[in-house]
């Protein structure tokens, strides 16, 4: 007889039933294959990130595939906060008891309104916000200087009681001044990381390969990086970690957790496999039971110097 | 809730049957998926993956250029250009093929209609066989005007010969048919007669060209589109086309839309 495991996890506030979660942007309850009772098995839901007013986004092409990857310059098109509360709130509500909202905006002013928006609204378990957005003023995205990224969180703080994730970005020198930044200015939990700027060039038509000029590149291709990151901020700063970067299986989600990360998130393998996350959750338990550990506190952060 | 359900796309493994070079690097594939099969309809498309290994790291999309439901088995048309398709112009037989379908929605067909006209540009007469077949089968006339940089790149012409009213062919080099746009031979058709219903595939120019006669001679008239896709499913939303009405998805608003509504910048 094999004993029970637990796949329950503690992100700081956060409780979640396990580790495994989609990455913002990946995943539409309106148009999944998983059923519900499918999507009940996630350990948390987490819709496209959402803006304040409706938002367009880039025009194509938007993404191209690469080695090993995907680069994407979709540009976060929301129909809205108002929108998304009427039309798609409920259906997340059926689909899983862990909502968590992710924000996009290109000001302070911009992410404290969405925020102090949606902060009366029980359903929502916690609000990731997206730093990688640029700045309106300047275009640097504020997940890339410190001081905004401080004031950014410091001011969504005032402005609601829920849990605040910071997803951090990843194309900096140094993540962890930006999680310990993160931390200090009122984040509970960090999601490491983003996708990482890159372009493509079409040799033979000589023109970029993306509308945007230039993308965020995602997929197994960065997954070493991001392991690197997720280790790196978990030997020097106390925050629970979301470790978010090329999974692909459960191995690869498995290799985060032992590198500190608490839960993580699957992102453009979803588009590969509409299934992954389900088969990732099993792997992860079967790794546990396989290697006879309790729980996911068992392994995370287990590989040291 | 039980309605949308009926049109939820399926991830199955279907059984690759057939794999053969029409010529130069252009296969025909049959594959074996009878819960796709019976399922699909002309103008839609599945994603398809041969590969595990992360690279490709997408599944691909192709439209249906045949659908048997009888047999439980659908036909795509494709031309081996990149790592993808090299590795499906190499599969054998026997071989699984991971698929999601079906997917986006398919070609409108008014009732009443009496003839259609059916303009394609290279490959782009795959997305249009299975209208021409489900048409002929209802009765209706077509009309069809095929252009290709070359004459061995008009496919299908033999079956589209054998079905249709007239068939027109334009070639760059003039190898087949007449040198020119083919869009001209519509109007020739269109100055003499109504056509009800004019659909296109595979050709930006000739799309343009479709509502400039469109404006003319006034004809519904539909395109299916073509864009790099990631998901297939909507998820991604990485394979939007401009319409006036903004953005849209081609894997769930297309990859059919009205003429009239599709917006090209260049």
């Amino acid at each position: 007889m094999t004993k029970e495991v637990s796949l329950e996890v503690d992100l700081g506030p956060l409780h979640l039933k396990n580790p495994v979660m989609p990455a913002s942007g990946t995943f539409d309850i309106r148009c999944t294959l998983l059923n519900e009772k499918e999507l009940n098995r996630l350990g948390a839901i987490l819709p496209k990130s959402i803006a304040f007013q409706e938002r367009e986004g880039n025009p194509g092409p938007r993404i191209c595939e690469t080695d090993c990857g995907l680069l994407n310059a979709v540009g976060v098109p929301s129909k809205g906060v108002e929108y998304f509360i009427k039309e798609e709130l409920p259906l997340l509500k059926k689909a899983n008891n862990i909502i968590i909202v992710s924000l996009m905006g290109n000001s302070i002013e911009d992410f404290c309104n969405l925020a102090g928006y949606l902060n009366n609204i029980e359903e929502i378990s916690a609000l990731e916000i997206n730093l990688s957005c640029p700045n309106l003023n300047n275009g640097i995205p504020f997940g890339v200087n410190q001081d905004k990224l401080y004031e950014l969180i410091f001011n969504i703080r005032k402005n609601t009681s829920k849990p605040i994730i910071a997803k951090l970005s990843p194309n900096v020198s140094d993540i962890k001044e930006m999680a310990l930044t993160a931390k200090n200015a009122g984040a509970q939990i960090i999601t490491v990381a983003n996708t990482l700027m890159g372009m493509a060039i079409d040799v033979d038509k000589q023109v970029f390969r993306l509308g945007n000029t230039m993308g965020g590149l995602s997929g197994p291709a960065i997954r070493p990086i991001i392991v690197r990151m997720i280790w790196e901020i978990a030997q020097s700063v106390d925050i629970p970690i979301i470790g978010v970067g090329g999974v692909y299986c459960a191995e690869n989600a498995i290799e985060m957790l032992l590198a500190g990360a608490s839960a993580v998130q699957i992102g453009s393998a979803n588009f590969f496999n509409p299934y992954v996350m389900l088969e990732v959750i099993e792997g992860i338990e079967k790794y546990l039971i396989k290697k006879k550990y309790n729980s996911i506190q068992d392994i995370s952060g287990l590989v040291k110097n | 809730m039980k309605i949308e359900n009926i049109n939820i796309p399926l991830m199955i493994s279907g059984n690759l049957i057939e794999n053969i070079n029409l010529n130069d690097n252009y296969y025909r594939m049959r594959i074996e998926a009878p819960q796709i099969a019976r399922k699909a309809k002309p103008g839609q498309f599945v994603m398809l993956s041969m590969w595990k290994n992360k690279d490709p790291f997408l599944k691909r999309p192709f439209s249906f250029y045949g659908i048997e439901s009888d047999s439980g088995t659908f036909d795509i048309l494709y031309k081996e250009i990149g790592k993808g398709t090299q590795i499906m112009a190499k599969s054998k037989v026997g071989d699984l093929v991971e698929l999601i379908g079906p997917l986006g929605n398919g070609f409108m067909i008014p009732e009443n209609t009496n003839n259609i006209a059916v303009v394609a540009r290279g490959i782009g007469i795959a997305t249009l066989m299975p209208l021409i077949l489900e048409s002929k089968k209802r009765g209706i006339a077509i009309y069809a005007f095929l252009s290709a940089q070359t004459g061995s790149l008009l496919l299908c012409s033999n079956e589209i010969n054998s079905i249709s009213e007239k068939v027109f062919y334009t070639t760059d080099d003039g190898s087949k048919g007449a040198k020119g746009i083919v869009t001209n031979f519509l109007e020739n058709v269109l100055k003499e007669e109504v056509i009800d219903v004019v659909y296109v595939c595979g050709s930006k120019r000739l799309t343009k060209h479709i509502r400039n006669l469109q404006r003319k001679y006034n004809f519904l008239a539909f395109v299916s589109l073509e864009e790099h896709m990631a998901c297939g499913i909507g998820a991604c939303k990485g394979c939007v086309h401009k319409t006036k009405d903004g953005y849209k998805r081609v894997c769930k608003e297309g990859p059919v839309f009205p003429v009239e509504e599709v917006i090209f910048d260049d």
